[in-house]
């Protein structure tokens, strides 16, 4: 065992092999840029499977053992009435494994009905006590801060929805006063999805600029990484890849 | 023209991949080239003068509802509150909802805590790792009204004078997401006050939430994080420890204005073939 865990310090949790590793992997993911390839999946499907296996130890000891496996084994030494719910409820939960059968997929709806009566029952009226609050506090500067800016934000509000929901009024042609409102309802709608698509732009970048700062900090990692990608990239659409019948490519 | 509109037209992807690739990474190398000054947002002022008005010894609850593909962004924000918190001496209780932010938030207060400043903070007494619990946001508001350690399981003097979550003076969530919702939803029935870190591509959806108030503040994106860290570095705050969002905001901006450039190139490229092809 102590030669394993030599092994371990020196590799995994060695600061050195960490750095490179992170620059490695990001490198790897960012080949896909310039065409799909195998070190673009082999980074792919290493990360997908250190996310599973990491989220399955992790929710065992944090979830499983704690909530269910050492309930069970108390109760085993020591049984309680309420020790049963425990049980209940594991049972409730494998019935879940019925959905793999045709024929007595059924059994699963009792849990599944639990689970949507308590959806139904706790989120309908809270959603709805909550879709009120911001309606009449979104109208409140009207009346307490009568400001240019805080009243004509109220009309954006009011006749924006109007205008919007107008244009996917299709019971009548869009023609007339209808065309007309149709006509701003979708600008109103363009301007929203132009702030949206702004600010997802920005979120994505942020996103890469996290990545660009470890390949910055790094940069002698990343200098000699980005030759030796680039190397095999070469080599590997120069000698081995053959062209598909319909490549991203020739999509382009 | 036309050669040049033809070349526009025929220009391969991975040359912008290239150029937004160098406008993030070139102003990590030359710093001092891209200095911006940018104004506060009023919802980040208003995010750190609450915690700045909270008393010594006052709980706060922190929600950390991500894990690493977001860090960018959210990481820096909690960071500085914490590090507030840990200035004004305020209890910090972080709670995660997903397993996999759990990793992300000890080792950020690992690292916190080499600062010479931080290192004396303890765990159970100045901040505490509340875990993850496998109920959702809903039942752990009702559990936590009801008695505020035992839905957690856990012990510590930092719990001290803490019966129900009602005793918690503001509490933050940080979500790439929907997730502070949970708690909105169930604020008008027990009335506790938040503010909210979210990231840019979430943001626009939490601004009427700051209008009717039941948001104190927001911490919108990047830029959020940095104008979070200028106030704290106005406040004597070491510059140098406290630049991880600034560090970005200078690769944002060139980022963006090679954005700007190419968009601006595929309209003119369009309103121009449309011309020619009016006139022919």
């Amino acid at each position: 065992m102590d030669i394993i865990n030599t092994v371990i310090d020196s590799t995994i949790l060695n600061h050195t092999f960490q750095i490179w590793m992170s620059v490695l992997f990001t490198l790897m993911m960012l080949s896909f840029l310039f065409r799909d390839n195998p070190l673009y999946k082999l980074g792919e499907n290493t990360f997908l499977g250190i996310s599973l296996g990491y989220g399955w130890v992790q929710l065992w000891n944090i979830t499983v053992v704690p909530f269910l496996v050492r309930p069970i084994k108390d109760a085993y030494l020591d049984f309680q009435p309420y020790d049963l719910t425990f049980i209940f409820w594991l049972l409730m939960g494998c019935t879940m494994f019925f959905r793999f059968s045709r024929n007595k997929a059924w059994v699963a709806n009792y849990y599944f009905a639990f689970v949507f009566a308590y959806a139904a029952g706790y989120e309908i009226p809270v959603l709805v006590q909550a879709l009120f609050i911001q309606g009449s506090n979104m109208m409140k500067p009207l009346f307490e801060q009568p400001s240019f800016f805080e009243i004509s934000k109220w009309f954006v509000i009011i006749f924006g929805t109007f205008t919007a929901l107008m244009y996917f009024f299709f019971s009548k042609p869009h023609k007339g006063l209808l065309g007309k409102t149709a006509k701003i309802g979708i600008l109103i709608l363009m301007i929203n999805f132009g702030a949206s698509f702004g600010a997802t732009v920005m979120g994505r970048i942020a996103l890469f600029i996290g990545r660009a700062q470890v390949l910055a900090t790094n940069y002698e990692a990343s200098i000699v990484l980005v030759i030796l990608i680039s190397i095999f990239l070469f080599v590997y659409f120069k000698f081995f890849h053959k062209e598909a019948q319909l490549d991203d490519e020739m999509m382009h | 023209m036309e050669k040049f509109v033809l070349i526009l037209k025929k220009l391969d992807r991975r040359w912008i991949f290239l150029l937004i690739f160098l406008a993030c990474i070139i102003p990590f190398w030359i710093p001092t080239l891209f200095q911006q000054k940018f104004s506060t947002s009023k919802e980040t002022q208003r995010v750190y003068d609450i915690i700045n008005s909270l008393d010594e010894g006052d709980p706060v609850f922190l929600d950390w509802a991500f894990d690493p593909t977001l860090q960018a962004e959210l990481l820096p924000m909690v960071e500085q509150t914490i590090k507030q918190c840990f200035d004004k001496k305020l209890r910090v209780f972080i709670y995660y909802p997903y397993l996999t932010g759990i990793g992300l938030g000890e080792n950020l207060l690992v690292n916190i805590k080499k600062e010479e400043k931080y290192k004396n903070m303890e765990s159970g007494v100045d901040y505490i790792h509340l875990g993850y619990l496998p109920i959702g946001i809903d039942m752990m508001i009702f559990s936590m009204y009801s008695d505020f350690k035992s839905t957690f399981g856990k012990e510590g003097r930092i719990f001290k004078g803490i019966k129900t979550f009602a005793d918690i003076k503001y509490m933050m969530s940080y979500a790439g997401s929907a997730h502070p919702e949970s708690y909105l939803l169930l604020q008008r029935r027990f009335g506790f006050r938040m503010g909210a870190g979210v990231t840019a591509v979430i943001g626009p959806d939490f601004v009427p939430y700051l209008q009717t108030g039941q948001l104190d503040g927001m911490l919108f994106g990047l830029k959020g994080a940095a104008e979070y860290e200028n106030l704290r570095i106005n406040q004597g705050a070491d510059k140098i420890k406290n630049s991880r969002a600034n560090a970005g905001m200078a690769s944002l901006t060139l980022s963006h204005l090679v954005m700007f450039l190419f968009i601006g190139l595929g309209n003119f490229v369009y309103f121009y073939e449309r011309k020619y092809k009016k006139s022919n």
